[in-house]
């Protein structure tokens, strides 16, 4: 998946949008700031999620972190390789290292998240704090 | 002073060496083996098979620790039975020599209280013995509690105590309860192999501690993929070669074989309590004053019997006490501060109030937190999981309770036991200066958080 395609949530999640599907997963940044996964917990399917809300929590060699869903609506699907693969994230956070699928109720919401650009520009923001 | 005691496990046979050490002239009267269901059929067997599971579990990870072994690593279990049975008799032979050593007489058989000054011993026999007494404690302990619509068979349907007289492995387990018993059942049945389902019918594993170490817990059984269904009860269950069972929520399960571990029944049968009007309380338990004397003036009961908190090391702390008031040295019985340990992996240990006791009996409260994955310790032995939480007293700061989920919980819990009893405030433990590299750092650590100065915390 390409970066630059993606729309970017403050907490350091990415979408990717094909209709009414999202696909999200956690940044290059946040895998980097997280150090080693050791542990996806995964939500299970069919489920209403809310945007800005914890879908679930990775724990790292260095923290226990909550994943926020960028957007609402239904996990229709989870990434089960996780599961005793947590590393993948870190290897490849924006291709198999996805986390879930959601279908989306409110595809509005999209408008509240950022562009690759903005995004960088967040982060440089962020590291300058 | 002649004292009798019915009932040698670790209540009853640590009141008959107080008493003898206090010039007692001591019979102890136990049907079975000395040690009673901690040695027997409770902890001490149990944390020798858990010791085993560790093993096993350490061995499957030496990659991570740079370490090579070629072959097939597995669990032989008739090896581990025999360890743990070479174990339990290393303690039964040293607390008979113990009594021997203390000159207490030890008489094998059935005790039954025939007046407030004597005992009728059945023994195996057929012959009986009375004994004599001035005093009388009874410690007569608790059994495995049945389920009525899952009664044990002692084949598919088992008892913990069962659970440790197993001669092969079974390909999958339901545990019905996911108390404390029930989880360290899972954690080890679950790393020897076994595909183990736990039901419980409150919502939530180990539903007496803090709610944080239930979370932390579940999520370490279902990394374990061990499945634990919570808020159902078990409506039916056909039983035969195996087990067929119909949850509350119309859930079916199959297992070879079904633990139930949803509590303990007192052992107050047979004792000839009614004869001379021992009271009871409520649930069955027998009832005692602060001073673990019943009623009757001159009995006393100690142990899981008297109910309330039913652990072995409560049960030798009422042994001591009972055993002194009998002999004349006036003790009373404090509860304010015992520690538990459950051994999950990772261990549970806990003492003092959980946070949603504190905030029920309207204190105001402050909690402290640290995780162990923030020590350098924890990454060295490679087991990372867990937190420590300390609730403190709001206003001053004091420790009201310590609660941990992580490697070495149950030794580590001792800190806090120390704290509360002394009533430290947390800022005192803070202060104290706690030796490098080792996990108690999380203690230091955590009692610093409560006042928001937990150094290794992001600000």
């Amino acid at each position: 998946m390409n970066p630059e395609d993606l729309k970017y949530h403050k907490e350091h999640i990415w979408a990717k949008i094909s209709g009414k599907k999202a696909t999200i997963g956690i940044t290059n940044y946040a895998q980097e700031s997280l150090g080693d996964i050791v542990y996806v917990d995964l939500p299970e399917t069919d489920i209403e999620v809310s945007a800005n809300t914890e879908l679930l929590e990775i724990e790292s060699t260095k923290s226990n972190s909550s994943v926020i869903s960028p957007v609402s609506g239904m996990v229709t699907d989870i990434n089960e390789a996780l599961t005793d693969a947590p590393e993948i994230i870190n290897e490849d956070p924006y291709g198999k290292g996805w986390i879930a699928v959601i279908e989306m109720d409110n595809p509005a919401e999209l408008e509240d998240l950022m562009d690759f650009d903005e995004y960088e520009a967040y982060i440089e923001e962020e590291e300058s704090k | 002073m002649r004292l009798a005691v019915i009932g040698a496990g670790p209540g009853g046979y640590v009141a008959a060496l107080k008493a003898a050490r206090l010039g007692a002239e001591v019979a102890l009267i136990e049907k079975d083996e000395v040690g009673g269901t901690c040695l027997n059929h409770g902890c001490i067997p149990t944390k020798t098979m858990i010791a085993s599971a560790g093993a096993l579990s350490k061995a499957r990870r030496l990659g991570e620790f740079g370490i090579n072994l070629s072959g097939e690593i597995s669990p032989d279990f008739t090896g581990i039975i025999e360890r743990k049975d070479k174990v339990v008799s290393i303690h039964t032979r040293g607390i008979r020599a113990l009594l021997k050593n203390h000159g207490v007489r030890f008489v094998e058989g059935q005790g039954v209280i025939t007046t407030e000054k004597s005992i009728m011993v059945s023994k195996q026999d057929g012959t009986t013995e009375s004994v004599e007494a001035d005093r009388i404690i009874t410690a007569t302990g608790s059994r495995p509690a049945p389920l009525p619509v899952l009664p044990f068979d002692g084949e598919t349907v088992i008892s913990s105590a069962d659970a440790l007289r197993l001669r092969a492995l079974p390909a999958s387990m339901i545990i019905v309860g996911a108390g404390a018993i029930g989880c360290e059942f899972a954690c080890m049945f679950s790393e020897f192999g076994v595909e183990v389902t736990i039901v419980e019918l409150r919502d939530r594993a180990v539903a007496a501690e803090d709610h944080e170490i239930s979370e932390i817990l579940e999520r370490e059984l279902k990394k374990k993929k061990i499945r634990l269904i919570t808020g159902v009860s078990v409506e039916k269950a056909e039983t035969g070669s195996g087990a067929h069972v119909l949850l509350g929520n119309g859930t079916e399960l199959d297992a070879e074989k079904i633990l139930v571990s949803v509590g303990r029944s007192f052992n107050t049968e047979h004792l000839g309590l009614e004869g001379i009007g021992i009271e009871k309380g409520p649930g069955g338990e027998i009832r005692v004053d602060s001073r673990l004397e019943t009623n009757v003036k001159g009995i006393y009961a100690v142990g899981d019997v008297v109910g309330g908190m039913m652990l072995a090391h409560v049960a030798s702390r009422e042994g001591v006490v009972a055993a002194s008031n009998a002999c004349g040295v006036d003790l009373v019985m404090d509860y304010s501060a015992i520690p538990s340990a459950i051994f999950t992996s990772p261990q549970i240990g806990s003492v003092g109030m959980r946070e949603f006791e504190a905030r029920a009996k309207g204190l105001n409260v402050r909690t402290g937190r640290f995780q162990f994955r923030g020590l350098a310790m924890a990454h060295a032995m490679g087991e990372i999981t867990g937190i420590i939480k300390i609730v403190a007293d709001g206003d001053t700061g004091r420790v009201l309770g310590m609660h941990v989920i992580g490697p070495n919980a149950s030794e580590l819990v001792q800190q806090g036991t120390h704290a509360i009893s002394s009533g430290l405030m947390a800022r005192d433990v803070a202060a104290m200066v706690h030796a490098h590299p080792t996990l108690s750092e999380v203690v230091m650590e955590a009692m610093a958080d409560v006042d928001g100065e937990s150094i290794h915390t992001f600000k």
